[in-house]
């Protein structure tokens, strides 16, 4: 039953960003590897690599010695290889037994269903987290009904019904409490006593080093460290995974130094901002200043820059230059002088068939009166694609033609005609070259110079730290931390992100 | 996805005349007579005229992108067409009053579409043959006792005789009103909110554009426009009966397909349309004149339909 | 978290909004027509029923499948036709039956038709099946320009008169359609159907092949289309090439009002038959009140329309409560 399986060298890009340089990765049965890293190192990438979900385009898999291709996530299954993904692979409206046992039923001579081991294997499974659900989970209940939890302990279900000998657990405790996790981690251990291989993907430290037994760190794409966790402190590994030598050259030069000076007047006021996301979110935003969002990745950061732009609903009170606001729509933050941009620029962002010159001026139409005038149209459009350096065959061609990093500077340039005071954006040089992003750090200086706002989350740690006057770290829908000045460096960052020390900041 | 060298709406055009000069070898066909080429023509434009413009509101219900389409325009049609009917009574100075009675009643329907479609999330194919179906109780209502009226002098001069020279009334009309949604479509803010819809209902609203009542309005806009189409086609016949908009329904979707407004949303033109329904309007009567009847008509339509949106419009697969 | 008696009832009890309304639809019959359960009527009003029956069933199927198949009236009328034309008022209990399978045959081509544009070419169902039932409507016109032709008058009568146990007919094709659901229900094929209609992406996903699943439904909706065209050319004995006009609406309706989800994933077989039923005495009771009879085609157009908008109202509701 031992089973090993080594990623060696493994490459992998994405059109012209290099997600993997050289990945590696040793997992042997009755073990757990924790695969570590930060926000773009990597690791996620190196993960799909291993159960199929991605193809690769360089180094090799050897499973139990020898090579291996996997062309689907089933492949993969069926040679033993099980993923827990984030809730992606269950269908709402059936029911718990049906979603676990999709596909793989087990079947009564004549090839029906049969549903009694159907029932009773799911009952088996899902005793094992008994204790740990906050309501009795029954076999029949659609999966739509359960909580993002329960849907995740489902997922784990799911992958662990088909037996596997590698079970691969991608962020798989997000959405546990604690409870769950320490039940989870029972079960891990039972399963490595039954010879299994576990391979634990996550960024919770107290959790890495509970469960785990090895490690892997990856950073800018490259596997730089392996080894025993108990070789090896907190400390030692976060060093692991900062890149000490900075990519960022660029620096805002006329940073704000010190925020909380008296006559900084606060602009935007947000008091105990709470909805089904943000757990109570209260903060001050300062005329002229670039503020931060930090954290990992889903914790909140999206469902405020969408709450402040009156995209989505929310209890607690906003108010801007002392007086309160209440956006049921974007067009009310719109009238605001609030912007936002979005962070999928292709599902949120753009109109991929339209024009760059439609796409530039969508929100600000009803200023070209009846009829449209185009020729004013086009020379803003001009104006606009000008003041970005935006690199296009003409504004009447389809945003579809440019390239990732000049197809977000129109996200951005739609709001330019408009001179917003307030600006949210989500992530927005998220998947853009270096050279555009220079563009963008450059545009978004000057912004505040000119005496505009800018709430920013970027995933990138550098970007933030190059660019803002202050960075609130945000972990589980509420503000963990509040990085400035001295207190704004890497180290802190992460460590806050990842809530790995009780150290106070600031 | 492959770009078209040439654009649809030409590709139509160029199909329409295509056919036209095919129609021409026929034994009926104009052969070399070139006078007898322009008389022909005219008609068959001054019939796709009819199609053309209940096609209008069709052409923007599409647009306006989430599987839109208006299965009740056929209905409207006759509706409004009764409603102008019994209201003008022959009378010239009536006319203007009927006209505005139809865009209305097509408008009130229209907007019950809108609501269905937007609040009750019904979609649009079944909200807008449920309402067709209700329309036509409506019609019977009316209809029972034998509607009597007239179309006034004034409608016949307008839209049935040559106005300008020797082209009938109503191709100007077609061409004013072709003007009209052109301008529409490209030349006010409406227009432009219309297209973002129809690509992406997400960039829409962040970018601010108020999504229900754009769609709202669209749907509204599509119920008068068929309106106005039911003024004309009485205008034109003079005579009414239940089934009188029910052969321009399909047409009118056929029409909006050919002239290359997806069907998925976002992207199209009314000339296209125009070119679409004149495309239409020239194989229905090339069937007629071969004398292949009404079956051969239905499935010719059937499968031109299907024949293109094979070609315009594949969707997505799951491996991306 | 805790959810309602309702939506459980509705959980297990997909047809339980169905039965309730045709609980409701016999009382308010019966106090109309009080002899609406003997027999004879009982019988009549079943035979009726039948092809509508027949045909949500086949709906209700593609529904669940995240599509809709709006060619089924096609091909209804297509089976009438080639019935009526082939087998004439005159012809043998032998050409009936060979007819009877010829017109199985048609109907699956037809589904395979619709499947292959559908499933193959990825095409949309709604414009693609609004094609093909002028495609289908057309054929049948072709077939049978004008309303004539039939079917030999005993075999009608068969239909029309079998009484088993002196139970109408239908009592006992429709448990036969319940049961072969049942069993696609206990096969996997049942679950993919559910799968795909649900979330089509993590269907895909769990290696659950969505095209050939797709692809059976519309074969069969036409299959079942055709039983429909059967049994209303037994029912009428007669030919009519735009007999299935506007059955495809009314299919739709009965499956929406019998707990099927116009978006996939949600519903049965058991609801459509009795939301089929519900409508067809609905007909009844419009027929039997005192609506004045120009009026009856507005009303029943209207209930149609209430219907597939009921699901859309109880959402509404059901957001602005929350």
């Amino acid at each position: 039953m031992a089973i090993s399986l080594s990623a060696q060298n493994i490459v992998k890009r994405y059109g012209a960003v290099v997600a993997l340089a050289d990945g590696n990765l040793d997992i042997h049965s009755g073990e757990v590897v924790a695969l570590i890293g930060a926000n773009g190192s990597g690791k996620s990438t190196l993960s799909k690599g291993i159960n199929g979900v991605v193809v690769l385009d360089g180094g090799q898999l050897l499973l139990d010695g020898k090579p291996v291709q996997f062309s689907s996530p089933h492949a993969a299954r069926d040679m033993g290889i099980s993923t827990v993904f984030q809730e992606l692979s269950l269908i709402p409206q059936m029911s718990v037994e049906d979603n676990i046992w999709l596909g793989r039923e087990p079947l009564r001579s004549g090839g029906l269903v049969n549903k009694k081991a159907v029932r009773e294997k799911t009952e088996e499974l899902v005793a094992l987290f008994e204790k740990a659900f906050k309501t009795k989970i029954r076999p029949e209940m659609p999966v739509g009904w359960l909580s993002p939890d329960e849907k995740q302990i489902i997922e784990i279900l799911k992958a662990v019904s088909a037996d596997p000998r590698i079970l691969i657990l991608d962020e798989a405790t997000a959405s546990l409490d604690s409870r769950q996790v320490q039940r989870l981690f029972g079960l891990v251990q039972k399963w490595k006593e039954e010879g299994k291989a576990i391979v634990f993907v996550s960024h919770r430290m107290e959790e890495i080093f509970q469960i785990g037994d090895r490690y892997t760190v990856l950073r800018n794409g490259r596997t730089v460290g392996a080894g025993m966790m108990k070789d090896l402190n907190e400390g030692e590994l976060i060093s692991m995974m900062i890149d000490k030598a900075s990519v960022l050259k660029y620096s805002r030069k006329t940073k704000i130094e010190e925020v909380k000076v008296a006559s900084q007047e606060v602009y935007v006021k947000v008091n105990n901002m709470h909805n089904d996301v943000l757990q109570g979110v209260s903060f001050e935003v300062y005329r002229g200043e670039l503020l931060g969002l930090g954290g990992l990745h889903g914790q909140g950061q999206r469902e405020l820059l969408h709450a402040l732009f009156g995209d989505i609903p929310f209890q607690g009170s906003v108010s801007i230059e002392g007086k309160p606001v209440h956006f049921r729509h974007p067009k009310d933050a719109i009238k605001h002088k609030i912007a936002l941009v979005p962070g999928d620029r292709s599902k949120e962002g753009l109109l991929i068939i339209r024009s760059i010159l439609e796409n530039l001026l969508l929100p600000s139409w009803k200023e070209y009166r009846f009829p449209l005038r185009m020729k004013k149209a086009f020379q803003d459009g001009g104006k606009i694609g000008k003041s970005l350096n935006l690199v296009m065959a003409g504004l009447d061609e389809p945003v579809s033609s440019l390239s990732g990093g000049n197809a977000q500077k129109v996200v951005v340039g739609k709001w330019l005609n408009r001179q917003p005071q307030l600006l949210l954006m989500d992530d927005p040089t998220k998947g853009v070259d270096v050279g555009t992003k220079t563009d963008f750090y450059i545009l978004l200086s000057k912004l505040c110079d000119e005496g505009k706002t800018i709430i920013l989350y970027s995933s990138d740690d550098e970007e933030l730290l190059g660019l803002c006057d202050r960075v609130l770290v945000m972990h589980d829908g509420m503000i963990r931390t509040e990085l400035s000045g001295k207190s704004l460096n890497k180290h802190q960052l992460l460590t806050a992100s990842l809530g790995a020390s009780n150290e106070s900041v600031g | 996805m492959r770009r078209f060298s040439i654009s649809p709406p030409v590709a139509a055009l160029f199909l329409a005349i295509v056919l036209f000069l095919l129609s021409g070898l026929l034994p009926q066909g104009f052969g070399n007579n070139p006078s007898v080429a322009l008389a022909q023509a005219t008609n068959i434009l001054r019939l796709a005229v009819f199609v053309g413009v209940i096609a209008a509101g069709q052409t923007l219900v599409i647009i306006s992108g989430r599987e839109g389409i208006d299965l009740s325009a056929g209905s409207v049609v006759t509706l409004t067409a009764i409603l102008t009917y019994v209201i003008v009574k022959g009378e010239n100075h009536m006319v203007l009053i009927a006209l505005v009675v139809a865009l209305a009643a097509g408008a009130v329907v229209g907007f019950l579409n809108g609501a269905g479609i937007t609040f009750l999330k019904v979609s649009p194919f079944v909200m807008t043959l449920g309402m067709a179906g209700v329309i036509t109780g409506l019609i019977i209502i009316i209809n029972h006792g034998n509607v009597s009226g007239k179309i006034a002098p004034i409608m016949t001069y307008i839209i049935a005789r040559p106005l300008i020279g020797n082209i009938p009334g109503a191709i100007i009309i077609w061409i004013l009103f072709g003007s009209l949604m052109w301008l529409l479509q490209e030349r006010t803010s409406y227009g432009k909110k219309l297209f973002a819809i129809g690509v992406n209902r997400i960039t829409a609203r962040l970018s601010g554009v108020n999504v229900i009542g754009t769609n709202l309005l669209t749907y509204t806009l599509a119920g008068a426009l068929a309106g106005f189409g039911g003024f004309l086609v009485v205008g034109n016949t003079g005579v009414v009966f239940i089934a009188l908009g029910q052969p321009f329904l399909f047409p009118s979707i056929a029409a909006v397909a050919v002239g290359g407004t997806l069907l998925s949303g976002g992207k199209g033109s009314y000339w296209g349309t125009m070119a679409g329904a004149v495309v239409l309007t020239l194989i229905t009567s090339l069937l007629t004149t071969m004398q292949m009847g009404e079956p051969v008509r239905r499935m010719v339509l059937g499968g031109t339909l299907l024949l293109l949106i094979s070609i315009y419009g594949r969707q997505k697969g799951f491996r991306q | 978290m805790r959810r309602s008696l309702w939506e459980i009832l509705n959980l297990r009890y997909p047809f339980i909004l169905a039965l309730i309304l045709l609980i409701l639809a016999i009382i308010i019959n019966l106090s109309l027509q009080p002899n609406l359960l003997q027999r004879e009527i009982l019988n009549s009003n079943m035979r009726v029923f039948l092809p509508m029956i027949l045909l949500a069933v086949g709906q209700s199927i593609v529904l669940l499948g995240g599509g809709i198949d709006i060619s089924v009236g096609g091909i209804v009328s297509i089976v009438n036709a080639i019935l009526a034309t082939q087998v004439g008022l005159n012809g043998s209990p032998e050409l009936m039956w060979k007819f009877v399978a010829v017109s199985l045959l048609v109907g699956i081509i037809a589904g395979v038709i619709n499947g292959f544009f559908i499933a193959i070419l990825r095409l949309q169902p709604i414009i693609t099946t609004y094609a093909t039932s002028f495609l289908y409507g057309g054929f049948a016109l072709f077939i049978l320009p004008q309303p004539g032709g039939g079917i030999p008058m005993d075999i009608a009568n068969l239909y029309r008169n079998t009484m088993p146990f002196n139970l109408p007919l239908a009592f006992f094709i429709l448990p036969l359609v319940l049961l072969a659901w049942w069993f696609i229900t206990a096969s996997r094929f049942g679950r993919y159907l559910f799968a795909v209609g649900g979330k089509p992406e993590a269907a895909y996903e769990t290696a659950v092949p969505v095209t050939s699943v797709i692809f059976s439904t519309y074969v069969i909706s036409g299959f079942m289309a055709a039983l429909s065209g059967i049994a209303i050319t037994m029912l009428t004995g007669s030919g009519n090439a735009e007999i299935g006009g506007l059955m495809t609406l009314t299919s739709i309706t009965a499956a929406v009002v019998g707990g099927t989800a116009m978006s996939g994933g949600v519903g049965g077989v058991a609801g459509p038959m009795l939301g089929a039923i519900t409508l067809g005495l609905l007909q009844n009771i419009i027929s039997f009140s005192n609506i004045n009879t120009w009026w009856q085609t507005f009303v029943n157009a209207s209930i149609i329309v209430a219907a597939l908008a009921a699901p859309g109202v109880i959402d509404l509701i059901g957001r602005r409560r929350s």
